[in-house]
């Protein structure tokens, strides 16, 4: 059995010191695996001399040379051939340029065991029939994003009685078809079973503002949930809203803020992070998380703001083992939420201003898209 | 955003606008002229605003606003202005020559060219304000189209200058058009008659493109700029200026240091200087006031650039050696070329001796801009004139490369001339 698996079937999600050891051997593991299999991974940890053997301790995570989340947008990095691969997922990029990330078939059964134990947590799961909204699009062919995937497979969590979708691809572009899912909801208020409303924040505040001004006061019955996720970009650019969206939620849906479950992951770390009562992120033993110095990139002491890296082994068709994401956050230290979650908590504070790059040098965006001209 | 004639428009009315604007154009040519005056009061009173503190909120958007600020204000002042006019312009602005013999005399009046279409960069705050400032002091109807990174600062400044003085409501239209919706753009080049871009090669091969031949073409491309060090040096003041000058900047403006020379043949001596800079330039990077998001977002630009050369098998690139600091790098090249460098604290340093500085720095003609020099006294104006016959157009001390002076021309010319036209009359 690889020690991956090992990791994934741990019963307590949430007791890191217990699985620090195992985490270090499906990390070396993961490790060795790309550096045999992925040439580019290998010139990366060759340019910090740096070789999987190295990592003999926990503490040696710091050390190992992480990707920013931007490599996977300009390279195509696997250490599987395509055809050993159970599914390729991609960002849902804004300016054309989008991250495939590769998913192998172990990798598949730990996700479900992830999203097993995780979910458990937070009463994901339900025998009960329910009635689903969608703030999204339906998967279709050709479009595999892992926004429309994640969002189906919310709907798998209990048996569903229907399904609706707020985007309606109609020749070609996605519209927005609010009228139907006011329509769904009033229905929905009325059945015997629970509905459960799944979205990004933002769409979620702006539908649930719609319907308030319409006059819309439902009581969606016991059981019915609000699922918020998606790509940390939509997760907090509505930070800020978070109070008045709960508050909004229990006005309009008649739902209560302990029954709006957060999640987040990404393409490029695709760990399930699933919040507490107190809406706090913690970190599961599948992953571990680094809050790095944003002037050094040194690993930085609990409580301190700073770049935020993810750890996780879970996939070998690609090497996103230790990646730098674009965000600012802080992590705060175990046993510190009064959820009683012993494992620490990530808190994201926001995204580095990566706008478009600002400079009249010559050629400098096609310098560092790693492109174009000489 | 859209703003024409004083008013906001949302984005989607742009067709609509745009359709009226030859009518409206043709209206405004026809009635009046727009004396720099007006436009000089206007930017002054804009300027006492600010030391009242009218514009804090709108600040508080810029990086580093104390410092831009102490460069700006004092060139908003009346007096500044009015001296960069005269510059520029000359004090006549119109007078009959007096050629020799008995050739014929004539008037001369300058006029502006008409409708000016300002494509403006985003890589400073503020700048395509400023393009558009210029045309008015120039007397033209302005179209600016704001660059994609815009932060809404320079819609406005504008809006307040109109505020000030409603007659420049006339003179300004501006729109936030992307440089994809090449219809659109095509339609305000037609309206122009001269069009002013700022930005890279494909900006400026783009708008080459679509503009009609008719029009005059004024363009503020990207140029490069370097350190130049020969001889001895005074170390102790001129290095920690050079320092603060490339971690300050970021290497983000045409006026930024990319490649520091140094006059010699011996990489020996390039490897002991990057040795001897790297310190002065990690206590720059590590003393810099940025905030935590702009700090976070040079290291992982810093960082990316890193791993992509890792990813391509750059590292081991014969002839470069990465000397690695806290916040910031120098590479040691052995080739003399001036190029970019991977920006945000992160210079080459290469070998020129100067006997071959002429030659190595035709091959970027054109692209030239400051030389900040480091040079004994003595030397200094041998290298200037040699510096100036490569093509370079502004030579200036190490600390100093990107400051703006009063009087200074642009990229080798006089951009207020460049806007407006001489016309003979009997």
């Amino acid at each position: 059995m690889s020690q991956r698996t090992k990791l994934f079937r741990r019963k307590d999600p949430y007791d890191l010191p217990a699985s620090d050891e195992q985490f270090l051997a499906a990390v070396r593991e993961n490790c060795a695996f790309h550096y045999a299999h992925c040439p580019p991974y290998r010139r990366v940890l060759d340019s910090f001399s740096f070789h999987p053997e190295d990592l003999k301790e926990s503490s040696d995570l710091t050390r190992l040379p992480f990707l920013p989340t931007a490599t996977f947008k300009h390279h195509r990095l696997f250490s599987l051939p395509r055809r050993r691969m159970a599914a390729v997922s991609t960002s849902s990029g804004t300016s054309g340029q989008v991250s495939e990330i590769g998913f192998d078939f172990p990798a598949l059964w730990c996700d479900w065991n992830m999203l097993w134990r995780i979910g458990r947590t937070r009463g994901f799961f339900s025998p009960r029939p329910t009635h689903y909204i969608i703030l999204g699009y339906p998967l279709r062919r050709g479009n595999r994003t892992a926004v429309a995937r994640t969002a189906f497979g919310a709907t798998l969590l209990t048996p569903a009685l229907s399904r609706t979708y707020a985007l309606q691809y109609e020749n070609g572009h996605y519209v927005p078809d609010m009228d139907g899912v006011a329509d769904a909801l009033i229905r929905h208020a009325a059945s015997r079973f629970p509905t459960r409303l799944v979205g990004f924040p933002s769409y979620t505040y702006f539908l649930l503002r719609l319907l308030e001004r319409r006059g819309v006061r439902l009581r969606l019955p016991a059981g019915s949930k609000l699922m918020l996720g998606g790509g940390w970009k939509q997760f907090y650019a509505q930070q800020v809203d978070k109070t008045l969206l709960y508050a909004l939620t229990e006005r309009v849906l008649g739902v209560q803020e302990e029954y709006i479950i957060e999640v987040f992951s990404a393409v490029e770390h695709p760990i399930l992070y699933a919040d507490c009562v107190h809406h706090h992120f913690h970190i599961p033993i599948y992953s571990r998380v680094i809050i790095r110095d944003v002037t050094t990139l040194e690993p930085l002491p609990p409580g301190q703001p700073g770049l935020v890296e993810f750890i996780t082994p879970l996939l070998t068709a690609t090497p996103i083992l230790a990646v730098m994401t674009d965000d600012l956050g802080i992590l705060h230290p175990g046993g510190s939420c009064p959820c009683g979650n012993p494992s620490p908590w990530l808190e994201i504070l926001g995204r580095v201003g990566l706008k478009e790059i600002k400079t009249c040098a010559a050629g400098a965006a096609e310098l560092l898209s790693g492109g174009g001209k000489p | 955003m859209i703003l024409a004639n004083g008013k906001l428009y949302d984005t989607a009315r742009q067709d609509a606008i745009l359709s009226g604007l030859e009518t409206c154009f043709n209206r405004t040519l026809a009635e009046r002229s727009l004396s720099p005056d007006m436009v000089i009061c206007a930017i002054d009173r804009l300027g006492q605003r600010l030391d009242q503190g009218d514009f804090d909120a709108l600040l508080a958007q810029i990086e580093q606003a104390d410092r831009y600020l102490a460069q700006i204000r004092p060139l908003l002042s009346r007096a500044a202005l009015q001296y960069k006019l005269q510059m520029e312009l000359g004090t006549d602005t119109a007078y009959t020559t007096s050629p020799p013999g008995n050739l014929p005399a004539i008037g001369v009046r300058r006029a502006p060219l008409g409708v000016l279409f300002h494509i403006a960069a985003g890589n400073v705050d503020g700048l395509p304000a400023y393009s558009v400032v210029e045309g008015l002091l120039t007397g033209n109807i302005n179209i600016l189209k704001l660059p994609q990174a815009d932060n809404g600062l320079s819609i406005e400044i504008l809006r307040e200058l109109i505020r000030e003085e409603p007659a420049l409501a006339a003179y300004i239209y501006v729109f936030d058009t992307p440089s994809a919706d090449v219809d659109a753009m095509r339609r305000m080049a037609a309206l122009s008659d001269g069009i002013v871009v700022w930005g890279g090669d494909e900006a400026v091969s783009a708008v080459r493109r679509l503009a009609p031949v008719g029009a005059k073409l004024i363009e503020w491309g990207h140029r490069l700029s370097f350190a130049y060090l020969s001889g001895a040096q005074d170390r102790a003041r001129d290095w920690p200026a050079l320092a603060k000058h490339i971690i300050q900047t970021r290497q983000l403006l045409c006026s930024s240091c990319q490649v520091i020379y140094l006059d010699t043949d011996s990489m020996e001596e390039i490897h002991a200087f990057c040795r001897a800079f790297l310190p002065i330039l990690e206590q720059a990077a590590l003393g810099s006031a940025a905030g935590l998001g702009a700090a976070a977002e040079q290291t992982l630009r810093r960082y990316q650039a890193r791993i992509e050369r890792a990813i391509s098998g750059q590292t081991g690139k014969s002839g470069r050696t990465v000397y690695d600091g806290r916040g910031c790098s120098l590479t040691a090249c052995d080739d003399p070329e001036l190029e970019l460098s991977d920006l945000f604290g992160n210079p080459l340093v290469k070998a020129l001796p100067r006997s071959r500085l002429l030659p190595v720095l035709r091959h970027q003609k054109g692209r030239l801009q400051t030389a900040g020099l480091l040079c004994p006294e003595a030397d200094r104006a041998g290298l200037t004139d040699l510096l100036v016959r490569a093509g370079v157009t502004r030579v200036l001390r190490a600390g100093e490369m990107s400051d703006s002076f009063c009087g200074e021309a642009h990229d080798g010319a006089y951009p207020l001339r460049q806007y407006t036209r001489m016309v003979n009359i009997r």
